[in-house]
């Protein structure tokens, strides 16, 4: 299949290096301390976070740096087909783990000791690119929770095919079978904390 | 969550009494109903619906299936309702299972009626394509977002601001030559779109027993002081759809008709609110 | 900016947005570019010598990036002689030393109270340090330690002051008549920057006969009022009435009681009173007893049902109050 017409656009009219349109809001859940939705084309994601707070479980709790905790779950109306699965399937613990290991990277944990602060992300809509959609939403809802961190985390995924390196996948792109590969940077430290080669 | 100090119990009840609840509404008073349309763009069908604190999230999805083999004549509804973790930490893991599955199941009584699909709020019958071949089988899914009580209620408008929003594909059925046991090729235009018939669709009121009185539209601190709750759905035409009760305490049956007529005079109002949000909703979403 | 979340119409948007465009513009005037948000650099006079002693000058929500000072919070740029530190905006309460607060009892531990405060953690209240409720200075007793829940118990709402970090977390004290159970009334949460640190948190509106307090870590208690002096027969009635819900478990005997206890025309102050700190909280707006009072005034002069005061109308009315009266007091300024 052909991924990039003769001219240089991708199926959806992007040149390689385009990213989606992006777009974000904070304070979308009202009950949480912070939280934000961060679109990218079509993915959508909600992101929630709680805390920091008292240690649920006592015997988790650290003595010189806070607990960071993170759920990832795809709401079912989220994939193009609809599928039922139960949440905490492989890829989603797989997920929460990669965004929890991302995101205690750049919060600056020894600042709350014993205390316990919960990411929740909440896919809404998915279109290629979740991971880094929900890294980003992630980063936003901490800084609306006031959280300290050393910076922002940002995310793109970006892939190789028809030998065209292409930037941000969507579905189609991300299903297509090439090479690809996820990056989060700390851009004031100049910084990858995150790099994922995916099939 | 923490519970409440007597002192609060007190006053909550005690407003309750005085018809003067916390926020200021009136036993049957609804909190502000915001709707929003055409939220999930993948999906056939979406609305989000905010009243208060709560909020939540509810899609169609329509896929061609084939009717079951006892109701030929009809398709398939079915009603799945999720509480996202973003809502309430304790819901993480499968500790909203148990909400979800009772919201599911109360829906699903609510709105589909018997099962033999009579009764329903959703006319089973427009949804089939070729009689005991092809049928639309619809795919409702809630989420819920953030929760501040009343998620039932919520829910139910929600699902109807969804379906109203639900355009079905028109479907060509090409003029099968070979014999009667394929199933027949369908062509599915990209273009027409059959708008959803949902003036059928009940609205659900859930009266909340607190002490002797009931309120209408609970906060979650309301409801934490609930002894039981009666949903009640009504449609436009001021029929009971569905009746569900929830909560220990037993109940008078001469309360629970002073309940169901209740019912059906806030869900009047809360039908033609509902209306009309939905009418702006639409508007808003054809111009942007 | 953070969006507000409100349901509005066309002219409402549009006024809303004229109003919070001129809220700015006054605000700008006083404090150009001092705010910032995370990994932003925040300039400093480097001949003041701040540079050489960045370590220990650093306040919250900064930290040090190549000789450079970088923000770790968003908020307001704070200086103080030459120490730098960032008011974060939107954040979990940061205790001081004397605050009062508002706090939920979690759980009665040996000789201690844990108490949910908004905080990072849970705050402590030995039993040590508060005046017990027959005001009586004395050693306690293996008995007091026992009674402990007749003074407060799981979930009671109580107000108390900080009184300093210790190995094992935050500890409060309640040494005083004015501190102690909170009752008749209702418990709001606001995001703790909009209480500012003030010399009075305790208020009692008399023409309204509520107690409003504003606790600094964003918990904000609306009731009936409350003498202090009589605690000690407060307390006695509370016992009594526990003991009524314990014998029959049903609460219908003591509804009636509260409902005389509560009379009507108070808890309709109290419910407007909280209205006016949930519509504050919606828009972003400080919480201060004056603007509340004015607020309360305002609904009730429009003659407004109470529950009213939550929609979009009432909340765009308040954004343009608050525009006149900074403009005024800046005209006075």
């Amino acid at each position: 299949m052909e991924f990039v017409s003769p001219e240089g656009l991708r199926l959806d009219g992007r040149r390689p290096t385009e990213m989606r349109q992006i777009r974000a809001e904070l304070g979308a859940v009202a009950k949480a301390d912070g939280s934000a939705v961060f679109e990218m084309g079509n993915t959508k994601v909600v992101a929630a976070v709680y805390g920091p707070r008292e240690v649920q479980n006592r015997s988790q709790q650290l003595s010189d740096q806070a607990l960071v905790r993170c759920e990832y779950s795809m709401a079912n109306f989220s994939t193009g087909d609809r599928m039922r699965k139960p949440k905490g399937d492989r890829r989603s613990t797989e997920i929460s783990l990669v965004i929890r290991q991302t995101m205690e990277a750049c919060i600056m944990t020894h600042l709350m000791p014993r205390s316990q602060i919960d990411i929740f992300v909440q896919v809404l809509q998915a279109d290629g690119g979740t991971r880094s959609a929900c890294i980003n939403a992630a980063s936003l809802a901490l800084a609306d929770a006031g959280i300290p961190m050393r910076d922002l985390v940002t995310s793109c995924s970006s892939g190789y095919l028809n030998s065209t390196p292409l930037l941000d996948l969507n579905y189609v792109e991300d299903s297509a079978g090439g090479p690809d590969v996820t990056v989060g940077i700390l851009p004031k430290l100049d910084r990858v904390t995150l790099l994922q080669r995916i099939s | 969550m923490v519970g409440l100090s007597l002192g609060e119990k007190h006053f909550i009840h005690g407003g309750i009494a005085q018809d003067l609840r916390s926020d200021g509404r009136k036993r049957l008073t609804y909190r502000p109903i915001y709707v929003e349309t055409g939220v999930i763009p993948q999906a056939n069908g979406s609305a989000r619906v905010r009243m208060g604190g709560t909020d939540v999230i509810a899609t169609v999805k329509a896929e061609l299936g084939r009717p079951s083999q006892l109701q030929p004549d009809k398709g398939k509804v079915s009603i799945h309702i999720d509480c996202s973790s973003t809502a309430e930490p304790v819901f993480e893991g499968r500790g909203g299972e148990e909400l979800s599955t009772e919201l599911s199941v109360s829906l699903q009584r609510s709105l589909l009626g018997g099962k033999s699909g009579s009764g329903a709020g959703i006319d089973l019958s427009s949804l089939v394509v070729v009689e005991g071949k092809i049928c639309w089988d619809l795919y409702i899914d809630g989420l819920v977002v953030c929760s501040d009580g009343n998620l039932l209620d919520a829910l139910g408008a929600a699902i109807k601001a969804a379906l109203s929003n639900t355009g079905i594909p028109r479907v060509q059925v090409a003029s099968s030559a070979s014999g009667d046991e394929d199933q027949p090729e369908v062509d599915i235009s990209d273009e027409e779109f059959l708008q959803f018939d949902t003036s059928g669709v009940p609205v659900i009121v859930t009266l909340t027993k607190v002490g002797k009185h009931y309120i209408a539209d609970a906060t979650a601190e309301e409801e934490s002081q609930m002894s039981s709750a009666v949903s009640i759905s009504v449609n436009r035409k001021g029929h009971i759809c569905g009746l569900t009760k929830r909560g220990g305490a037993g109940l008078d049956p001469s309360i629970i008709l002073d309940m169901i007529s209740v019912a059906k005079h806030v869900s009047e109002k809360l039908m033609n609110k509902l209306d009309s949000e939905i009418a702006a909703a639409e508007a808003s979403e054809d111009e942007s | 900016m953070r969006g507000t979340q409100l349901p509005l119409n066309q002219t409402q948007k549009v006024r809303l947005q004229r109003a919070l465009q001129q809220l700015e513009s006054l605000s700008s005037k006083i404090n150009s570019n001092a705010s910032v948000t995370v990994a932003d650099s925040i300039p400093v006079n480097y001949e003041d010598g701040v540079l050489k002693y960045t370590s220990r000058l650093l306040g919250h929500g900064t930290s040090e990036l190549n000789g450079e000072i970088v923000a770790t919070v968003c908020g307001i740029v704070e200086r103080v002689n030459k120490l730098v530190y960032v008011r974060a905006l939107r954040a979990r309460y940061k205790p001081e030393v004397g605050d009062i607060i508002v706090g939920r009892v979690v759980e009665v531990a040996p000789k201690r109270w844990r108490i949910e405060i908004n905080y990072s953690q849970n705050a402590v209240l030995m039993l040590s340090s508060m005046n017990l409720p027959d005001g009586i200075q004395r050693r306690r007793t293996a008995v007091d330690e026992l009674n402990m829940r007749s003074i407060f118990e799981e979930s009671d709402v109580i107000c108390a002051e900080v009184r300093g970090f210790q190995h094992d977390g935050l500890h409060l004290q309640a040494r005083s008549q004015k501190y102690g159970k909170l009752k008749r009334g209702q418990l709001l949460t606001v995001p703790p920057y909009l209480v500012k640190r003030r010399k009075q948190h305790f208020h009692y509106l008399e023409q309204y006969g509520i107690d409003v307090i504003l606790g600094c870590n964003g918990f904000i208690w609306v009731g009936e009022h409350v003498e202090a002096t009589d605690d000690m027969v407060e307390e006695q009635v509370s016992k009594s009435e526990q003991q009524t819900m314990n014998s029959d478990g049903i609460l219908t005997d003591m509804e009636e009681q509260e409902q005389v206890s509560t009379p009507l025309e108070i808890r309709q102050y109290v419910c407007r009173a909280a209205n006016a700190v949930r519509v504050l909280a919606t828009l972003g707006f400080i919480v201060t007893i004056e603007v509340i009072v004015e607020i309360v005034n305002l609904s009730s002069s429009m003659n407004l049902d109470i529950h009213e005061m939550l929609g979009s109308e009432f909340c765009v009315l308040v954004t343009e109050k608050e525009v006149e009266r900074r403009t005024l007091t800046k005209k006075k300024g």
